[in-house]
Protein backbone atom coordinates (compact mmCIF):
# COMPACT_ATOMS: atom_id res chain seq x y z
CA UNK A 1 0.00 0.00 0.00
CA UNK A 2 2.77 2.55 0.84
CA UNK A 3 4.34 1.68 -2.53
CA UNK A 4 1.05 2.39 -4.32
CA UNK A 5 0.78 5.70 -2.47
CA UNK A 6 4.28 6.69 -3.53
CA UNK A 7 3.57 5.75 -7.12
CA UNK A 8 0.41 7.91 -7.13
CA UNK A 9 2.30 10.82 -5.65
CA UNK A 10 5.04 10.47 -8.26
CA UNK A 11 2.49 10.32 -11.06
CA UNK A 12 0.74 13.41 -9.71
CA UNK A 13 4.04 15.31 -9.57
CA UNK A 14 4.90 14.22 -13.10
CA UNK A 15 1.55 15.39 -14.46
CA UNK A 16 1.84 18.67 -12.55
CA UNK A 17 5.28 19.48 -13.96
CA UNK A 18 4.34 18.59 -17.53
CA UNK A 19 0.83 19.95 -17.63
CA UNK A 20 0.08 22.38 -20.40
CA UNK A 21 -1.28 25.44 -18.71
CA UNK A 22 -3.59 27.35 -21.04
CA UNK A 23 -1.48 30.06 -22.65
CA UNK A 24 -1.89 33.45 -21.04
CA UNK A 25 -2.95 36.34 -23.17
CA UNK A 26 -2.17 40.00 -22.78
CA UNK A 27 -4.85 41.65 -20.70
CA UNK A 28 -5.54 45.35 -20.93
CA UNK A 29 -4.64 47.00 -17.65
CA UNK A 30 -7.82 46.82 -15.54
CA UNK A 31 -10.03 49.87 -15.83
CA UNK A 32 -7.85 51.22 -18.60
CA UNK A 33 -9.68 50.36 -21.81
CA UNK A 34 -8.53 53.55 -23.51
CA UNK A 35 -4.80 52.88 -23.03
CA UNK A 36 -2.45 54.47 -25.56
CA UNK A 37 -0.18 52.28 -27.69
CA UNK A 38 3.35 52.22 -26.24
CA UNK A 39 5.90 54.63 -27.68
CA UNK A 40 8.77 52.23 -27.00
CA UNK A 41 9.07 48.47 -27.35
CA UNK A 42 11.92 46.59 -25.66
CA UNK A 43 12.61 42.91 -26.19
CA UNK A 44 15.21 41.45 -23.88
CA UNK A 45 16.70 37.95 -23.87
CA UNK A 46 18.83 36.97 -20.89
CA UNK A 47 20.76 33.74 -21.29
CA UNK A 48 21.36 31.95 -18.02
CA UNK A 49 21.95 28.36 -19.12
CA UNK A 50 25.72 28.30 -18.65
CA UNK A 51 28.38 29.45 -16.20
CA UNK A 52 27.56 33.03 -15.31
CA UNK A 53 29.12 33.44 -11.88
CA UNK A 54 31.57 36.27 -11.33
CA UNK A 55 33.07 38.12 -8.39
CA UNK A 56 32.95 41.84 -7.82
CA UNK A 57 35.83 43.86 -6.37
CA UNK A 58 34.49 43.33 -2.84
CA UNK A 59 34.75 39.57 -3.33
CA UNK A 60 30.99 38.98 -3.54
CA UNK A 61 29.80 36.37 -6.00
CA UNK A 62 27.10 37.31 -8.47
CA UNK A 63 25.05 35.51 -11.06
CA UNK A 64 25.23 37.67 -14.18
CA UNK A 65 21.86 36.61 -15.55
CA UNK A 66 20.03 37.29 -12.28
CA UNK A 67 21.68 40.70 -12.02
CA UNK A 68 20.69 41.52 -15.60
CA UNK A 69 17.12 40.36 -14.93
CA UNK A 70 16.82 42.69 -11.92
CA UNK A 71 18.09 45.64 -13.96
CA UNK A 72 15.83 44.98 -16.91
CA UNK A 73 12.84 44.73 -14.58
CA UNK A 74 13.76 48.17 -13.25
CA UNK A 75 13.83 49.49 -16.83
CA UNK A 76 10.42 47.94 -17.43
CA UNK A 77 8.93 49.42 -14.25
CA UNK A 78 10.25 52.93 -14.87
CA UNK A 79 9.18 53.26 -18.48
CA UNK A 80 5.48 54.10 -18.36
CA UNK A 81 5.27 54.56 -22.11
CA UNK A 82 6.83 51.23 -23.07
CA UNK A 83 6.01 47.59 -23.50
CA UNK A 84 8.82 45.31 -22.34
CA UNK A 85 9.27 41.62 -23.09
CA UNK A 86 11.78 39.80 -20.91
CA UNK A 87 12.83 36.23 -21.63
CA UNK A 88 15.05 34.59 -19.03
CA UNK A 89 16.55 31.38 -20.40
CA UNK A 90 17.41 29.25 -17.39
CA UNK A 91 19.28 26.05 -16.76
CA UNK A 92 16.96 23.07 -16.94
CA UNK A 93 16.13 21.66 -13.53
CA UNK A 94 14.25 18.57 -12.49
CA UNK A 95 11.85 17.85 -9.71
CA UNK A 96 12.92 14.73 -7.80
CA UNK A 97 15.73 14.22 -10.35
CA UNK A 98 13.42 12.92 -13.07
CA UNK A 99 10.60 15.36 -13.79
CA UNK A 100 11.72 18.32 -15.92
CA UNK A 101 10.60 21.82 -15.00
CA UNK A 102 9.91 24.62 -17.46
CA UNK A 103 13.22 26.34 -18.09
CA UNK A 104 12.26 29.73 -19.44
CA UNK A 105 10.50 32.59 -17.68
CA UNK A 106 8.67 35.29 -19.58
CA UNK A 107 7.70 38.69 -18.18
CA UNK A 108 5.51 41.16 -20.01
CA UNK A 109 5.32 44.76 -18.84
CA UNK A 110 3.07 47.43 -20.28
CA UNK A 111 3.18 51.07 -19.18
CA UNK A 112 5.38 50.13 -16.26
CA UNK A 113 3.17 47.36 -14.89
CA UNK A 114 3.83 43.63 -14.89
CA UNK A 115 0.86 42.08 -16.68
CA UNK A 116 2.15 38.55 -17.18
CA UNK A 117 4.75 36.25 -15.70
CA UNK A 118 4.75 32.85 -17.35
CA UNK A 119 7.06 29.83 -17.48
CA UNK A 120 7.67 28.16 -20.82
CA UNK A 121 9.62 25.34 -22.40
CA UNK A 122 12.70 26.50 -24.27
CA UNK A 123 13.07 23.48 -26.50
CA UNK A 124 9.81 23.76 -28.43
CA UNK A 125 9.82 24.54 -32.14
CA UNK A 126 12.39 24.10 -34.87
CA UNK A 127 14.15 27.45 -34.60
CA UNK A 128 16.10 28.70 -31.61
CA UNK A 129 13.75 31.50 -30.65
CA UNK A 130 10.44 29.91 -31.64
CA UNK A 131 9.13 29.78 -28.05
CA UNK A 132 10.12 33.40 -27.37
CA UNK A 133 8.72 34.71 -30.64
CA UNK A 134 5.47 32.86 -30.12
CA UNK A 135 5.04 34.67 -26.79
CA UNK A 136 6.09 37.96 -28.39
CA UNK A 137 3.47 37.61 -31.14
CA UNK A 138 0.78 36.80 -28.59
CA UNK A 139 1.45 39.79 -26.38
CA UNK A 140 2.74 42.62 -28.49
CA UNK A 141 0.63 45.73 -28.64
CA UNK A 142 -0.79 46.66 -31.99
CA UNK A 143 -1.56 50.13 -33.10
CA UNK A 144 0.04 53.11 -34.69
CA UNK A 145 2.38 54.83 -34.60
CA UNK A 146 5.17 52.25 -34.70
CA UNK A 147 7.07 52.29 -31.43
CA UNK A 148 10.80 52.89 -31.20
CA UNK A 149 12.20 49.34 -30.98
CA UNK A 150 15.04 48.04 -28.88
CA UNK A 151 16.52 44.57 -28.52
CA UNK A 152 18.86 43.66 -25.67
CA UNK A 153 20.77 40.40 -25.38
CA UNK A 154 22.78 39.32 -22.34
CA UNK A 155 24.93 36.22 -22.41
CA UNK A 156 28.18 34.63 -23.45
CA UNK A 157 29.81 35.22 -26.82
CA UNK A 158 27.42 34.23 -29.61
CA UNK A 159 29.34 31.87 -31.88
CA UNK A 160 29.87 32.72 -35.53
CA UNK A 161 29.91 29.04 -36.47
CA UNK A 162 29.19 25.60 -35.00
CA UNK A 163 27.50 26.87 -31.82
CA UNK A 164 27.04 23.49 -30.14
CA UNK A 165 27.05 23.51 -26.35
CA UNK A 166 25.98 27.14 -25.92
CA UNK A 167 23.23 25.85 -23.65
CA UNK A 168 24.45 23.66 -20.79
CA UNK A 169 21.05 21.93 -20.70
CA UNK A 170 20.92 21.18 -24.40
CA UNK A 171 24.31 19.93 -25.53
CA UNK A 172 23.13 19.07 -29.02
CA UNK A 173 21.42 22.36 -29.74
CA UNK A 174 23.34 25.03 -31.60
CA UNK A 175 23.20 28.79 -31.40
CA UNK A 176 24.98 31.16 -33.76
CA UNK A 177 24.69 34.76 -34.90
CA UNK A 178 22.50 33.53 -37.78
CA UNK A 179 19.97 32.22 -35.26
CA UNK A 180 20.04 35.57 -33.52
CA UNK A 181 19.45 37.41 -36.79
CA UNK A 182 16.57 35.07 -37.65
CA UNK A 183 14.96 35.83 -34.31
CA UNK A 184 15.34 39.57 -34.78
CA UNK A 185 13.72 39.41 -38.21
CA UNK A 186 10.59 38.06 -36.57
CA UNK A 187 10.38 41.11 -34.33
CA UNK A 188 10.43 43.52 -37.24
CA UNK A 189 8.08 43.72 -40.16
CA UNK A 190 9.36 43.80 -43.74
CA UNK A 191 9.67 47.55 -43.80
CA UNK A 192 11.04 48.35 -40.38
CA UNK A 193 14.20 47.65 -38.47
CA UNK A 194 15.00 47.46 -34.79
CA UNK A 195 16.22 50.92 -33.94
CA UNK A 196 18.90 49.80 -31.49
CA UNK A 197 20.33 46.36 -30.74
CA UNK A 198 22.51 46.03 -27.65
CA UNK A 199 24.66 42.89 -27.43
CA UNK A 200 26.01 42.50 -23.89
CA UNK A 201 28.34 39.64 -24.80
CA UNK A 202 32.03 39.15 -25.42
CA UNK A 203 33.36 39.42 -28.95
CA UNK A 204 30.12 40.69 -30.49
CA UNK A 205 31.81 43.38 -32.57
CA UNK A 206 32.98 41.14 -35.37
CA UNK A 207 32.48 41.70 -39.11
CA UNK A 208 30.33 38.58 -39.30
CA UNK A 209 28.03 39.53 -36.42
CA UNK A 210 27.52 43.13 -37.45
CA UNK A 211 26.88 42.08 -41.06
CA UNK A 212 24.35 39.44 -39.95
CA UNK A 213 22.33 42.07 -38.08
CA UNK A 214 22.35 44.64 -40.88
CA UNK A 215 19.00 43.58 -42.42
CA UNK A 216 17.17 44.06 -39.12
CA UNK A 217 19.00 46.72 -37.09
CA UNK A 218 19.78 50.39 -37.54
CA UNK A 219 22.33 50.73 -34.75
CA UNK A 220 24.21 48.15 -32.72
CA UNK A 221 26.12 48.60 -29.46
CA UNK A 222 28.55 45.77 -28.88
CA UNK A 223 31.89 44.84 -27.36
CA UNK A 224 34.45 43.58 -29.88
CA UNK A 225 36.72 42.36 -27.08
CA UNK A 226 36.02 40.56 -23.80
CA UNK A 227 33.17 42.02 -21.76
CA UNK A 228 33.06 41.68 -18.00
CA UNK A 229 30.03 39.74 -16.76
CA UNK A 230 28.67 42.85 -15.06
CA UNK A 231 27.58 43.68 -18.64
CA UNK A 232 26.55 47.12 -19.93
CA UNK A 233 24.85 49.31 -17.36
CA UNK A 234 21.23 49.98 -18.31
CA UNK A 235 20.59 53.23 -16.48
CA UNK A 236 20.08 55.32 -19.67
CA UNK A 237 17.21 52.97 -20.55
CA UNK A 238 15.33 53.71 -17.33
CA UNK A 239 13.54 56.80 -18.61
CA UNK A 240 13.37 56.67 -22.39
CA UNK A 241 10.87 59.54 -22.46
CA UNK A 242 13.67 61.72 -21.05
CA UNK A 243 16.78 60.09 -22.53
CA UNK A 244 15.46 59.58 -26.06
CA UNK A 245 14.38 63.03 -27.05
CA UNK A 246 13.24 63.78 -30.59
CA UNK A 247 13.69 60.04 -31.31
CA UNK A 248 17.41 60.59 -31.86
CA UNK A 249 18.40 56.94 -31.64
CA UNK A 250 21.97 57.62 -32.75
CA UNK A 251 22.42 60.16 -29.97
CA UNK A 252 20.87 57.81 -27.44
CA UNK A 253 23.08 54.92 -28.57
CA UNK A 254 26.17 57.06 -28.05
CA UNK A 255 24.98 58.26 -24.65
CA UNK A 256 24.31 54.66 -23.61
CA UNK A 257 27.71 53.49 -24.88
CA UNK A 258 29.57 56.26 -23.04
CA UNK A 259 27.69 55.54 -19.83
CA UNK A 260 28.36 51.79 -20.10
CA UNK A 261 32.04 52.46 -20.81
CA UNK A 262 32.41 54.84 -17.85
CA UNK A 263 30.79 52.35 -15.45
CA UNK A 264 32.89 49.42 -16.65
CA UNK A 265 36.18 51.32 -16.41
CA UNK A 266 35.49 52.17 -12.77
CA UNK A 267 36.05 48.61 -11.52
CA UNK A 268 37.20 46.45 -14.41
CA UNK A 269 40.97 46.04 -14.74
CA UNK A 270 40.87 44.05 -17.98
CA UNK A 271 40.31 45.72 -21.36
CA UNK A 272 37.07 47.61 -21.92
CA UNK A 273 35.78 48.20 -25.44
CA UNK A 274 32.33 49.53 -26.30
CA UNK A 275 31.41 50.38 -29.89
CA UNK A 276 28.38 51.93 -31.57
CA UNK A 277 27.91 50.70 -35.13
CA UNK A 278 25.77 52.61 -37.63
CA UNK A 279 24.75 49.63 -39.75
CA UNK A 280 24.16 51.70 -42.87
CA UNK A 281 27.53 53.45 -42.75
CA UNK A 282 29.66 50.38 -41.96
CA UNK A 283 28.37 48.36 -44.91
CA UNK A 284 30.96 49.69 -47.32
CA UNK A 285 33.85 48.44 -45.17
CA UNK A 286 32.09 45.14 -44.43
CA UNK A 287 31.60 44.44 -48.13
CA UNK A 288 35.27 45.20 -48.83
CA UNK A 289 36.54 42.63 -46.28
CA UNK A 290 33.74 40.08 -46.64
CA UNK A 291 35.75 37.45 -48.51
CA UNK A 292 38.85 37.98 -46.33
CA UNK A 293 36.88 37.40 -43.14
CA UNK A 294 34.99 34.43 -44.63
CA UNK A 295 38.32 32.84 -45.49
CA UNK A 296 39.55 33.41 -41.93
CA UNK A 297 36.41 31.77 -40.52
CA UNK A 298 36.88 28.78 -42.80
CA UNK A 299 40.46 28.40 -41.57
CA UNK A 300 39.48 28.69 -37.93
CA UNK A 301 36.48 26.40 -38.17
CA UNK A 302 38.45 23.18 -38.35
CA UNK A 303 40.95 24.06 -35.65
CA UNK A 304 40.97 23.14 -31.97
CA UNK A 305 39.86 26.04 -29.73
CA UNK A 306 43.26 26.15 -28.05
CA UNK A 307 45.02 26.87 -31.35
CA UNK A 308 43.11 30.04 -32.27
CA UNK A 309 42.55 33.35 -30.58
CA UNK A 310 40.80 36.64 -31.05
CA UNK A 311 42.58 39.82 -32.03
CA UNK A 312 41.97 43.38 -33.13
CA UNK A 313 41.41 43.35 -36.93
CA UNK A 314 43.78 46.31 -37.15
CA UNK A 315 46.63 43.92 -36.32
CA UNK A 316 46.08 42.17 -39.66
CA UNK A 317 46.97 44.28 -42.70
CA UNK A 318 44.38 42.40 -44.79
CA UNK A 319 41.69 44.42 -43.04
CA UNK A 320 43.36 47.81 -43.43
CA UNK A 321 40.86 49.04 -45.99
CA UNK A 322 39.46 52.54 -46.46
CA UNK A 323 36.53 53.27 -44.25
CA UNK A 324 37.58 50.86 -41.49
CA UNK A 325 36.58 53.38 -38.83
CA UNK A 326 33.64 54.93 -40.67
CA UNK A 327 30.22 54.85 -39.08
CA UNK A 328 31.46 53.86 -35.62
CA UNK A 329 32.10 55.33 -32.22
CA UNK A 330 34.87 53.33 -30.53
CA UNK A 331 35.43 53.65 -26.80
CA UNK A 332 38.54 51.75 -25.70
CA UNK A 333 40.64 51.46 -22.59
CA UNK A 334 43.43 48.86 -22.58
CA UNK A 335 43.86 46.48 -19.65
CA UNK A 336 45.62 48.08 -16.68
CA UNK A 337 48.07 45.16 -16.54
CA UNK A 338 49.43 42.53 -18.89
CA UNK A 339 51.15 42.74 -22.25
CA UNK A 340 48.35 44.75 -23.85
CA UNK A 341 48.41 47.58 -21.30
CA UNK A 342 50.29 49.74 -23.78
CA UNK A 343 47.85 49.19 -26.66
CA UNK A 344 46.66 52.68 -27.47
CA UNK A 345 43.56 52.06 -29.53
CA UNK A 346 41.19 49.49 -30.96
CA UNK A 347 39.78 49.45 -34.48
CA UNK A 348 36.32 48.43 -33.24
CA UNK A 349 36.48 45.19 -35.20
CA UNK A 350 37.48 41.82 -33.76
CA UNK A 351 39.05 39.12 -35.90
CA UNK A 352 40.61 35.68 -35.54
CA UNK A 353 44.17 34.48 -35.79
CA UNK A 354 45.92 31.14 -35.53
CA UNK A 355 48.31 30.69 -32.62
CA UNK A 356 51.82 29.75 -33.60
CA UNK B 1 17.42 -5.25 -1.13
CA UNK B 2 20.88 -5.39 -2.70
CA UNK B 3 19.55 -4.13 -6.04
CA UNK B 4 17.72 -1.27 -4.34
CA UNK B 5 20.85 -0.19 -2.47
CA UNK B 6 23.00 -0.47 -5.59
CA UNK B 7 20.50 1.71 -7.47
CA UNK B 8 20.59 4.31 -4.71
CA UNK B 9 24.42 4.35 -4.76
CA UNK B 10 24.47 4.83 -8.53
CA UNK B 11 21.96 7.67 -8.35
CA UNK B 12 23.95 9.39 -5.59
CA UNK B 13 27.19 9.03 -7.54
CA UNK B 14 25.59 10.60 -10.64
CA UNK B 15 24.31 13.49 -8.56
CA UNK B 16 27.70 13.99 -6.90
CA UNK B 17 29.61 13.89 -10.19
CA UNK B 18 27.17 16.34 -11.79
CA UNK B 19 27.34 18.68 -8.79
CA UNK B 20 31.07 18.23 -8.60
CA UNK B 21 31.59 19.24 -12.19
CA UNK B 22 29.54 22.39 -11.71
CA UNK B 23 31.36 23.07 -8.47
CA UNK B 24 34.73 22.56 -10.14
CA UNK B 25 34.18 25.32 -12.64
CA UNK B 26 33.01 27.83 -10.04
CA UNK B 27 35.69 26.94 -7.50
CA UNK B 28 38.64 27.65 -9.79
CA UNK B 29 37.41 31.24 -9.85
CA UNK B 30 36.78 31.19 -6.11
CA UNK B 31 40.43 30.33 -5.45
CA UNK B 32 41.62 33.54 -7.06
CA UNK B 33 38.84 35.56 -5.51
CA UNK B 34 39.78 34.36 -2.03
CA UNK B 35 43.37 35.40 -2.68
CA UNK B 36 42.24 38.86 -3.84
CA UNK B 37 40.22 39.28 -0.64
CA UNK B 38 43.25 38.35 1.48
CA UNK B 39 45.44 40.78 -0.48
CA UNK B 40 43.04 43.64 0.22
CA UNK B 41 42.76 42.65 3.89
CA UNK B 42 46.46 43.30 4.54
CA UNK B 43 48.31 46.60 4.28
CA UNK B 44 51.81 45.09 3.96
CA UNK B 45 52.89 45.09 0.28
CA UNK B 46 55.28 42.17 0.77
CA UNK B 47 52.47 40.09 2.25
CA UNK B 48 50.22 41.06 -0.65
CA UNK B 49 52.84 39.86 -3.12
CA UNK B 50 53.39 36.65 -1.22
CA UNK B 51 49.67 35.86 -1.15
CA UNK B 52 49.32 36.45 -4.87
CA UNK B 53 52.50 34.63 -5.83
CA UNK B 54 51.63 31.62 -3.66
CA UNK B 55 48.16 31.34 -5.19
CA UNK B 56 49.53 31.58 -8.71
CA UNK B 57 52.17 28.96 -7.92
CA UNK B 58 49.59 26.63 -6.37
CA UNK B 59 47.43 26.89 -9.45
CA UNK B 60 50.40 26.29 -11.73
CA UNK B 61 51.40 23.19 -9.74
CA UNK B 62 47.85 21.87 -9.82
CA UNK B 63 47.76 22.33 -13.57
CA UNK B 64 51.02 20.42 -13.99
CA UNK B 65 49.67 17.51 -11.94
CA UNK B 66 46.35 17.40 -13.77
CA UNK B 67 48.02 17.76 -17.15
CA UNK B 68 50.02 14.61 -16.56
CA UNK B 69 46.91 12.59 -15.76
CA UNK B 70 45.68 10.03 -18.31
CA UNK B 71 42.12 11.20 -17.68
CA UNK B 72 42.83 14.50 -19.41
CA UNK B 73 42.19 14.73 -23.15
CA UNK B 74 44.56 16.24 -25.70
CA UNK B 75 42.22 19.20 -26.15
CA UNK B 76 42.15 19.83 -22.40
CA UNK B 77 45.95 19.64 -22.23
CA UNK B 78 46.13 22.42 -24.81
CA UNK B 79 43.66 24.45 -22.77
CA UNK B 80 45.69 23.85 -19.61
CA UNK B 81 48.84 25.01 -21.41
CA UNK B 82 47.18 28.30 -22.30
CA UNK B 83 46.04 28.84 -18.72
CA UNK B 84 49.59 28.11 -17.53
CA UNK B 85 50.94 30.75 -19.90
CA UNK B 86 48.44 33.26 -18.51
CA UNK B 87 49.45 32.41 -14.94
CA UNK B 88 53.17 32.64 -15.72
CA UNK B 89 52.69 36.08 -17.24
CA UNK B 90 51.02 37.26 -14.04
CA UNK B 91 53.84 35.86 -11.92
CA UNK B 92 56.32 37.62 -14.18
CA UNK B 93 54.50 40.91 -13.91
CA UNK B 94 54.26 40.60 -10.12
CA UNK B 95 58.01 40.06 -9.87
CA UNK B 96 59.06 42.35 -12.70
CA UNK B 97 60.57 39.56 -14.79
CA UNK B 98 60.64 38.72 -18.52
CA UNK B 99 60.30 42.27 -19.76
CA UNK B 100 57.55 43.28 -17.35
CA UNK B 101 57.74 46.32 -15.11
CA UNK B 102 57.20 45.17 -11.52
CA UNK B 103 53.69 45.90 -10.24
CA UNK B 104 54.08 48.90 -7.89
CA UNK B 105 53.09 48.39 -4.28
CA UNK B 106 50.19 50.81 -4.53
CA UNK B 107 48.69 48.84 -7.42
CA UNK B 108 48.73 45.39 -5.84
CA UNK B 109 45.04 45.54 -4.88
CA UNK B 110 44.10 46.49 -8.43
CA UNK B 111 46.40 43.77 -9.74
CA UNK B 112 44.62 41.19 -7.57
CA UNK B 113 41.32 42.30 -9.18
CA UNK B 114 42.97 41.96 -12.57
CA UNK B 115 44.00 38.38 -11.79
CA UNK B 116 40.42 37.49 -10.78
CA UNK B 117 38.85 39.15 -13.79
CA UNK B 118 41.36 37.86 -16.30
CA UNK B 119 41.07 34.29 -15.03
CA UNK B 120 37.27 34.56 -15.10
CA UNK B 121 37.51 35.62 -18.72
CA UNK B 122 39.96 32.83 -19.48
CA UNK B 123 37.45 30.44 -17.96
CA UNK B 124 35.08 31.45 -20.75
CA UNK B 125 37.48 31.61 -23.67
CA UNK B 126 39.72 28.64 -22.91
CA UNK B 127 37.73 25.45 -23.15
CA UNK B 128 38.43 22.88 -20.45
CA UNK B 129 35.98 20.09 -19.73
CA UNK B 130 34.12 19.98 -16.44
CA UNK B 131 35.90 16.80 -15.36
CA UNK B 132 39.32 18.41 -15.83
CA UNK B 133 38.20 21.55 -13.98
CA UNK B 134 37.06 19.34 -11.10
CA UNK B 135 40.42 17.55 -11.05
CA UNK B 136 42.18 20.94 -10.86
CA UNK B 137 40.07 21.95 -7.87
CA UNK B 138 40.71 18.66 -6.09
CA UNK B 139 44.47 19.00 -6.57
CA UNK B 140 44.40 22.62 -5.37
CA UNK B 141 42.56 21.57 -2.22
CA UNK B 142 45.16 18.86 -1.62
CA UNK B 143 48.25 21.04 -2.11
CA UNK B 144 47.06 24.46 -0.86
CA UNK B 145 49.32 25.97 1.74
Amino acid sequence: MPTLGLACAALALFLFSCSSIPPARRASPPGDEGWAPPRYSIVCIIHGDSGYLYHDTRGNVHSADEEALARVKTVAERNTQAEVFIFHERHRRHRLLFFPLRDGTFYYYLHGRLLTEESYWRDQGQLRFDPEMELYDRFRAEGSPEPVRFFLYFGHEIPEFDGAGYDASYKNRTFTVDDLADGLKRITSDSTKIDLVVLSTCFSGTPRTIAALAPCARYVVASPDNLHLSYFDLRPFERLDIGLREVDVSGFANTFAHHAFDRLTEDVQTAVTVVVYDEHRVQGFLRSIDSTYDHALTEVRGKAPASVERCDCAEDSAYAKPGMNEGMTVLYRPPNFGRLQYKESHSGWECWRLLK
Amino acid sequence: MFKRNAFRVIVMMCVLVYAGIAMGQGNVQKCFNDAACKVKATTDPSQKREILNNKLQDMSKALDIVRSSRLVSKADRAGIDRVKVAIQEKQDELAGANGYARVPDEQLNAFSDYVVQDMEQADRTIVISGVTALLIVIIIILIVR
